[in-house]
C-alpha cells in the first residue's frame, strides 16, 4: 500500500506543482533581494584587495571552510558544529530533492537513481538521526551547562536567543522529514527494516498507531512542513547571525595572507596622507572584507575565550566588535526599508569604545583561534588610526611615542649613544657599520637592547654568540632608529613612517647578507611590514642554526636539573610561525628538562606587549597578563621560564615578583640562555 | 570667545646631563632637545577645549626665531587657528619681564577675551611671565589654575593652594590666566596632523611692527642678569641617618622641618 | 639698600611658615646691607598676627582692609602699590607660595621693581643685592644680579632660609589707613575647596609621602595617611601598590604614572627603580626609608634611615607633631 505523494495532491483546491513553483520563487526572490542588500553595503565601502594567490585561497577554503580544521580547537563543540556541517552538506541534496518532489512525485536529483540512490537515503536517514540528536544536544548544552564564552559582554543586545530559533528550526526540518518519510514506512512503502532507516523507522515508529489516512494526511503535511521550515531557514540566515551558514567559506577563500603584516592605510591610494580622513572612525571607513567579517561572525566566543586583554578584565572582547558592527550594519542598512543616515556619533569610540580598542595587544590570539578567519588587528589598527588623528591616545602612551618623534627611541636617550652598551663588553670590538661599510650579518639591536638595562644583557649576549660563532657581523649604532612595530599597531602611521624609512635608508646605505634581530617585534616589521624587503632572521632561528652548523657548542650546567617552560611569544610564534627553533635550541642545552605550559604554540598567551606597550596602563585590568602567564607557568612546576622576546622577558620578570615567585621562578631569554652554555 | 595662548620652547633639561657653557653665564644647549615648554602644552589644550565649547578663535603666539615655528605649527595641529612669531634680533637675551613687554605689545594691537599660558616655564623656572603680562596689560590674573568655567563676561577658575586646598575666584575678562599642568590632558598629535597645518602660514612679527624700542627688549629690556651659573654639589647618594630607628626619625623629622617638609 | 621689607603671608587668620621664611632671609640682608627691615602686613582683623610680628621685627606696618582677608592679589598689589608709593633703596621679600606666585610677579611691575621668583640664598656684594635661584629644571645654580636697581622683589624656596627667635624687644606696630579705593574688583575670592580625599592631585603636592613594595603586607594605610597629614602631604606610591589595589592608579608616581614636581619627597619602602624616579621631577628633596641598603633609592635620596617601616613612621610623625607645636 502506498500513500498519496505531496506533488499529487492539490492544496485548497489548487495543484501541487503549481503551489510548489509559488513558494519556490518567493523564497528564492526574497532571499536574492536579502543577499542583494548585503552585498550592495559590501560594494559601498571601502576596497580591498582579496583575489591574489587564488591556489592558496581555494587550498584555504577546502581545509578550513569545508575541512573544519579549526572547529576541533574546541573539541567538543568543534566536533558537534564539524558533524551538523556534514549533516548540512549531504541533507542539502535530499533538500533539492524534496523541493523536487513538490513538482513531481518521484523526482530525484541525476544520478541519484538505483543503487547509488538507495545508499544515499540509507545515509540520509541515518545523518537526519545524527543532525537531530546533535541540535537536542547543543539546545541541552546552552540551556543547561550555560558555556561562558556565549555569554554577551557590554551594551549589545544579546543574539542568544537566536541559537535556539536555528537549533529549532533545523531541527523542525529532521523531525518534518521523519514525518514525511516515516509516514510512508509506517504504510509499507519501504520493504527494508529499521537498521536501513533507522530515523524514518523512528517516526513510523510513533505513528505506528495512526490510521491511513491519518498517516497520509501527516504524509503530505510534513512534507510542506518540511518545505516552508527549510525556505523561512534560508531566509533567516541573512538577518541573524547565522549569516555565517552562506559567508563563512567565502570569509576564508578571502582571508589575509599576509601574516603579521599590517594593512595600508587605504587601499589603492598612493599618498595616504593626502587623505581627508583616514582610519576607520565612520563605519563605511571599513574594507568590504571586513564588512565580510562582521556578517560572517557565529559568536561563538572563541576569540573572546582566547583573548589575553578580556582574560585580564579589560574592556576587550573581539567577539564584540564584530556582534556590534553587526547589529549597527543590521539596524543602518535594513533589508526592507531605506538605509539610516549614520549617527552624529562616529562608530569609533561609540559603538567600539576607545577602552575596547586600547586594550588590544595585536597578540593575534583572537585571529589564530576564530574558525573562519575572521581578522581583528587590522580593524583595530584602524580604528586607532583615526582616534589618532582625533588626537585621541591613552596619556600613558603619549610620552613614547613622543620620545621616538623626538629621539628615535622610547626611552628618551640621545641617538649618539646607542652603541654605548658594547663598551661594557669584555673583549669584543663591536663594529659600528658606516654607510658603505660591508658586513655578513647586520644585528640589528633596537631601542629595547640599546637602551634598556635589563634588555642590553640579552644584546651583550647575543654580541658574545655572534663573536663566538666567527661570523662577520656589526650594527647600525646611532644610525639606527626604532623599529616601529607597535608605533605601526598602535595607529601613528606617519611616525612609523618615519622611523621605518630612516631604517630602510641605513639599511640600503650598507652591504650585508642578512639582518638579525633577537626581538621578535623587530623581525615582525621588518620582515612584514617595511615597504622594502630584507632578509631578516630572528635570534633563535640563528641559533638553531649556528648549533645545527656546529659554529657554537653548548657546555655547563647553569640550569642545574631545574624544570624548564618555553613562552611562545606572539610575534615569533603566532605572527611568524616561528615555534620550532627555538625548541631545537633548548633541546641542544644539556640536561634540559622542558615541559609545555597548556597553553603554549599556537595558543601561547599574550604577557601584554612590546615597545611602547610597556609603558601602556590599563586601568579595568584586574590582573596583569603576565602574572597570569607566570601563574600559568608555576601550575606546571617550571622553575625557569625561557622566552626569546626582550618584553616578554621584562613583562614575566616583573609577574614573578608581583606574584610571589621572586626566588622559585627564572625568567631568561633564550640568547642569555645559550650565552651561559657557551663552550 | 577669542583666546591667545603665549608658549616659551625650551630645552629638555629635565632627563639631560648638564653641563655649564665656556662663558659660565649659561649651559651647553649644543646636545639639547628642545620642545614647547611643558606647561605650556596644557594652556593651549586648554584654549582649544574653551573654543570647541564657546566657538572663537584660538591663537599661538612665541617670542623667538624661526626655530620656534615647529612648536607653533604643532600649536596649529592641536587646534589653534593662527600662529604668530614675534622675533627681532634685538630679542635676543629677553628674561621674563622683556618677554612680557613684548608680548604685551602684541597683545595690545590685537582683540582679545582670555591669554592662556603656563605658569611656569622649565627653563627659567621663573614662574612670572602671566603675572606680569597681566599687569602690562591692566587686567586681572590667575596662576596656577586647574579648572576654569567660562561665563558671561567673566571666568570661574580654581586656582591650587598647598596640601590639597583650592580656592574659587571669580575674574573678569579679559584676563590673564596661568595654567597648572594637569589641567587637562593634552591630545596626541600626530605626524599627519601637523602635516595637515603644513600650508598655514605663520607671520614674523618685529620689533618695528611692535612699536618697540630697543631699550625695552633683550637684555637690555631685562631687569635682571644671570652673573653666572654653575651645577650645585653633587651628593653621592644619601647620607644614611645613623642610631636607633626612633632616634633616626627624630633628627629625620628636624631635617624634614628645616628643608620645608612640614606644611 | 634703606630698607628690607617683609610680607607677611597669612590664611584663613594664620601666620604662614613662609612668613618665617621670609622674615629670616630679610634679617640676614638687613643685617649685611645696613638696612631697617620692616614687616607688612595685609589682611583683615590681623591685631594677633601684628602683634606675633612685634616680637620679632622691629617694626610691623599694618593694613586693616576685609578686602584683603583672602590673598587676593588685585588689592594687594593695590595696597602694596600705596605703600610703597615714592619710595626707593628697598627690598621686598616675600616667601614663595602657591599665593605668592599670584602676587610677586603684578607687583614687581607695578612697582617699576626688579623680580626674581623662588631664591634660595642672597650675596650682598658691595652693597648691591644678588639672588640665587635655581633653573633649568631646578638643576642648574644661577646668581642673579638685578642691574642697578633701587627697589627689588624677592620671592625665597621654603627650606633655604631657616628662623630663630633673635630674643630683641617687641618691635613697633604703625597701623596704616588702607589705601583702596571703591573701584570694585576684577578678581573675586569666593571660596576655599577642600580636595575631597579621593581627588588628591599629587601632580601639585608639594609634600609626597611615598609608599612602595616595601610597606610589605601591610594593608591598612592610615599609618602612612596620617603621617602625610601631620606633614600636610599627600601620600603617593609606585607600582606595586596600585597593582594590589591599595591606591587608585591616579596616586602612581612614575614614567606610566604620574608626574610630580614637589618640594619634598619622602620615601617609604620605595625601592627606586627607574620608572619610579623618572616620574619625580623638579630636584625635590628626597629621603628615603627602606630596610635595604642597597635599594636604588639610596642613590637618588639625599637622606636616607635603614630600617623597618613600623619602627620609624610612628616616631617619626610623632616627633614632627612636636615640631609642629
Amino acid at each position: 500500500m502506498t500513500l498519496l505523494e505531496p506533488a499529487d495532491v492539490p492544496l485548497a483546491g489548487i495543484s501541487a506543482p503549481i503551489v510548489a513553483a509559488a513558494v519556490l520563487l518567493a523564497a528564492i526572490a526574497i532571499f536574492s533581494y536579502v543577499m542583494l542588500r548585503r552585498i550592495q553595503l559590501l560594494r559601498a565601502v571601502l576596497p580591498d584587495p582579496r583575489f591574489s594567490e587564488i591556489g592558496r585561497r581555494i587550498w584555504l577554503a577546502i581545509v578550513y571552510g569545508f575541512g573544519q580544521a579549526r572547529q576541533p580547537r574546541y573539541l567538543g563543540a568543534g566536533i558537534m558544529h564539524i558533524l551538523l556541517f556534514a549533516g548540512f552538506v549531504i541533507l542539502s541534496l535530499r533538500s533539492l530533492t524534496l523541493i523536487g518532489r513538490g513538482f513531481s512525485s518521484g523526482f530525484h536529483l541525476p544520478l541519484m537513481t538505483g543503487s547509488v540512490g538507495f545508499a544515499y537515503e540509507v545515509l540520509k536517514d541515518y545523518v537526519v538521526l545524527m543532525v537531530l540528536v546533535v541540535c537536542i544536544v547543543a539546545m541541552v548544552r546552552r540551556a543547561v551547562f550555560k558555556p561562558a564564552r556565549y555569554q554577551h559582554t557590554g551594551t549589545s543586545k544579546g543574539h542568544g536567543a537566536e541559537a535556539y530559533v536555528i537549533l529549532g528550526m533545523v531541527s523542525a526540518l529532521m523531525i518534518t522529514d521523519m514525518i514525511y518519510d516515516g509516514s510512508a514506512l509506517a504504510v509499507g512503502g519501504h520493504t527494508s527494516g529499521a537498521a536501513l532507516f533507522p530515523a524514518a523507522s523512528l517516526g513510523a515508529a510513533f505513528m505506528g498507531a495512526a490510521s491511513q489516512s491519518t498517516l497520509s494526511v501527516l504524509h503530505v503535511a510534513g512534507y510542506w512542513a518540511h518545505i516552508l521550515v527549510f525556505f523561512t531557514l534560508l531566509n533567516y540566515l541573512p538577518i541573524s547571525k547565522h549569516f555565517h551558514v552562506i559567508t563563512a567559506i567565502p570569509n576564508v577563500f578571502f582571508a589575509k595572507l599576509n601574516k603579521g603584516g599590517i594593512k595600508p592605510v587605504r587601499w589603492g591610494v598612493d599618498d595616504w596622507m593626502e587623505l581627508e580622513e583616514c582610519g576607520v572612525g565612520r563605519f563605511e571607513q571599513f574594507t568590504w572584507k571586513h564588512v565580510l567579517d562582521f556578517y560572517s561572525c557565529a559568536d561563538c566566543g572563541r576569540c573572546s575565550d582566547n583573548c589575553p586583554a578580556a582574560t585580564v578584565g579589560r574592556a576587550l572582547s573581539p567577539r564584540m566588535i564584530s556582534i556590534k558592527a553587526r547589529d549597527y550594519v543590521y539596524e543602518h542598512y535594513p533589508v526592507f526599508s531605506a538605509n539610516k543616515d549614520p549617527d552624529d556619533k562616529p562608530f569609533t569610540g561609540n559603538i567600539v569604545t576607545e577602552q575596547e580598542i586600547w586594550a588590544c595587544t595585536t597578540c593575534g590570539a583572537c585571529e589564530q583561534e576564530c574558525p573562519i578567519f575572521i581578522e581583528y588587528i587590522d580593524k583595530i589598527v584602524d580604528m586607532r588610526r583615526y582616534l589618532v588623528e582625533q588626537g585621541e591616545m591613552p596619556v600613558s602612551l603619549q610620552k613614547p611615542l613622543q620620545q621616538i618623534k623626538k629621539k628615535g627611541n622610547a626611552y628618551g636617550a640621545t641617538k649618539t649613544k646607542r652603541a654605548e652598551w658594547t663598551k661594557a663588553l669584555e673583549g669584543i670590538q663591536v663594529k659600528e657599520l658606516q654607510p658603505g661599510d660591508a658586513t655578513d650579518t647586520l644585528f640589528f639591536v633596537d631601542s629595547c637592547g640599546s637602551f634598556d638595562p635589563r634588555i642590553q644583557e640579552i644584546s651583550k649576549s647575543f654580541a658574545r654568540i655572534l663573536h663566538r660563532s666567527g661570523v662577520e657581523f656589526g650594527i647600525l649604532g646611532k644610525d639606527e632608529t626604532d623599529s616601529g612595530n607597535e608605533i605601526r599597531r598602535l595607529g601613528e602611521e606617519g611616525l612609523f613612517e618615519q622611523v621605518s624609512s630612516k631604517n630602510i635608508e641605513a639599511f640600503q646605505a650598507r652591504e650585508f647578507r642578512e639582518i638579525v634581530a633577537f626581538d621578535p617585534h623587530a623581525f615582525n616589521v621588518i620582515r612584514n611590514d617595511y615597504p622594502v624587503k630584507f632578509p631578516v632572521t630572528h635570534a633563535s632561528q640563528m641559533l638553531a642554526r649556528f648549533l645545527e652548523q656546529g659554529r657554537i657548542t653548548l657546555k655547563g650546567n647553569y640550569l642545574a636539573g631545574r624544570l624548564v617552560t618555553y613562552h611562545d611569544p606572539c610575534y615569533l610564534g603566532r605572527h611568524n610561525g616561528v615555534y620550532n627553533e627555538p625548541r631545537a635550541v633548548l633541546g641542544r642545552i644539556p640536561g634540559m628538562h622542558l615541559r609545555e605550559m597548556h597553553r603554549s604554540f599556537t595558543r601561547s598567551f599574550c604577557c601584554s606587549g612590546g615597545g611602547p606597550l610597556l609603558w601602556y596602563e590599563n586601568e579595568e585590568e584586574k590582573e596583569r597578563m603576565g602574572e597570569r602567564r607566570v601563574k600559568m607557568a608555576a601550575e606546571i612546576g617550571a622553575q625557569v621560564i625561557v622566552t626569546a622576546c626582550p618584553f616578554c622577558l621584562i613583562n614575566l620578570e616583573d609577574a614573578v615578583k608581583t606574584t610571589g615567585n621572586e626566588g622559585k621562578i627564572e625568567v631568561i631569554d633564550l640568547v642569555e640562555l645559550v650565552d651561559r652554555y657557551l663552550a | 570667545m577669542d583666546i591667545i595662548v603665549c608658549v616659551k620652547r625650551v630645552p629638555d633639561t629635565s632627563e639631560a646631563d648638564l653641563a655649564i657653557d665656556k662663558g659660565g653665564k649659561d649651559i651647553q644647549k649644543g646636545g639639547l632637545d628642545y620642545d614647547i615648554n611643558d606647561w605650556d602644552r596644557f594652556a593651549i589644550e586648554e584654549a582649544v577645549l574653551i573654543k570647541e565649547k564657546t566657538g572663537g578663535k584660538v591663537t599661538v603666539v612665541t617670542v623667538g626665531d624661526e626655530d620656534a615655528e615647529e612648536m607653533l605649527r604643532e600649536g596649529l595641529a592641536r587646534g589653534a587657528d593662527e600662529a604668530f612669531l614675534l622675533w627681532d634680533e634685538s630679542f635676543e637675551g629677553s628674561d621674563g619681564y622683556a618677554t612680557a613687554h613684548i608680548l604685551a605689545a602684541f597683545l595690545k594691537q590685537r582683540s582679545y577675551d582670555l591669554v592662556l599660558t603656563g605658569t611656569l616655564a622649565d627653563d627659567d623656572c621663573g614662574g612670572q611671565f602671566g603675572g606680569m603680562l597681566a599687569a602690562m596689560l591692566g587686567v586681572p590674573v590667575a596662576t596656577l589654575v586647574h579648572k576654569i568655567e567660562v561665563k558671561n563676561g567673566s571666568i570661574t577658575v580654581r586656582r591650587e593652594l598647598e596640601a590639597g586646598l583650592s580656592e574659587r575666584l571669580d575674574i573678569d575678562l579679559p584676563a590673564v590666566v596661568s595654567v597648572a599642568t594637569g589641567i587637562n590632558e593634552p591630545r596626541f598629535v600626530s605626524i599627519r596632523a601637523v602635516r595637515k597645518v603644513a600650508s598655514i602660514e605663520i607671520p614674523t612679527v618685529d620689533r618695528g611692527e611692535l612699536g618697540l624700542d630697543e631699550a625695552d627688549v633683550g637684555s637690555a629690556g631685562a631687569k635682571v642678569e644671570i652673573e653666572k651659573v654653575f651645577l650645585p654639589p653633587e651628593g653621592e647618594g644619601a647620607e644614611i641617618i645613623a642610631g636607633s630607628p626612633a632616634d633616626a626619625a627624630a633628627r629625620l623629622a628636624e631635617i624634614l622641618k628645616e628643608k620645608g617638609g612640614i606644611a | 639698600m634703606k630698607t628690607i621689607y617683609v610680607l607677611a603671608e597669612h590664611r584663613q587668620q594664620h601666620l604662614r611658615d613662609t612668613t618665617w621664611d621670609a622674615l629670616a632671609a630679610g634679617r640676614d640682608l638687613a643685617q649685611k646691607t645696613g638696612a631697617e627691615l620692616a614687616c607688612l602686613l595685609l589682611g583683615s582683623g590681623v591685631d594677633a598676627m601684628a602683634d606675633q610680628l612685634a616680637k620679632e621685627c622691629p617694626k610691623v606696618v599694618v593694613v586693616d582692609d576685609p578686602r584683603l582677608a583672602n590673598f587676593n592679589s588685585e588689592p594687594f598689589v593695590k595696597t602694596l602699590t600705596g605703600l610703597l608709593a615714592g619710595q626707593d633703596s628697598y627690598v621686598l621679600v616675600i616667601g614663595n607660595s602657591n599665593s605668592i606666585i599670584d602676587l610677586a610677579p603684578g607687583l614687581s611691575v607695578a612697582l617699576d621693581a626688579a623680580l626674581a621668583t623662588d631664591c634660595i640664598g642672597f650675596e650682598v656684594d658691595g652693597g648691591k643685592v644678588k639672588a640665587l635661584r635655581q633653573i633649568y629644571s631646578y638643576k642648574v645654580n644661577a646668581l642673579v644680579s638685578f642691574k642697578g636697581a633701587s627697589r627689588i622683589v624677592a620671592t625665597l624656596r621654603s627650606g633655604f632660609f631657616s628662623f630663630a627667635p633673635s630674643g630683641a624687644a617687641p618691635g613697633a606696630i604703625e597701623k596704616v589707613a588702607s589705601p583702596l579705593g571703591d573701584e570694585p574688583l576684577r578678581k573675586r575670592f569666593l571660596s576655599y575647596v577642600e580636595a575631597e580625599k579621593g581627588d588628591v592631585d599629587i601632580a601639585s603636592a608639594d609634600i609626597i609621602v611615598a609608599i612602595g613594595r616595601g610597606i610589605g603586607d601591610e594593608e591598612d594605610l592610615s599609618m602612612f595617611e596620617s603621617l602625610a597629614d601631620a606633614m600636610g602631604g599627600v601620600v603617593a606610591c609606585s607600582r606595586p601598590i596600585v597593582d594590589k589595589g591599595l591606591l587608585p592608579k591616579y596616586r602612581q608616581v612614575g614614567t606610566s604614572g604620574v608626574e610630580v614636581k614637589p618640594k619634598v619627597y619622602l620615601a617609604l619602602g620605595i625601592s627606586g627603580a627607574f620608572q619610579h624616579l623618572g616620574g619625580i621631577k623638579g630636584n625635590p628633596l628626597i629621603v628615603a626609608v627602606n630596610k635595604d641598603p642597597r635599594a636604588p633609592i639610596f642613590r637618588a635620596a639625599q637622606y636616607g634611615i635603614v630600617a623597618n617601616l613600623a619602627d620609624v613612621v610612628p616616631a617619626l610623625e610623632e616627633k614632627i607633631k612636636e615640631l609642629k607645636g
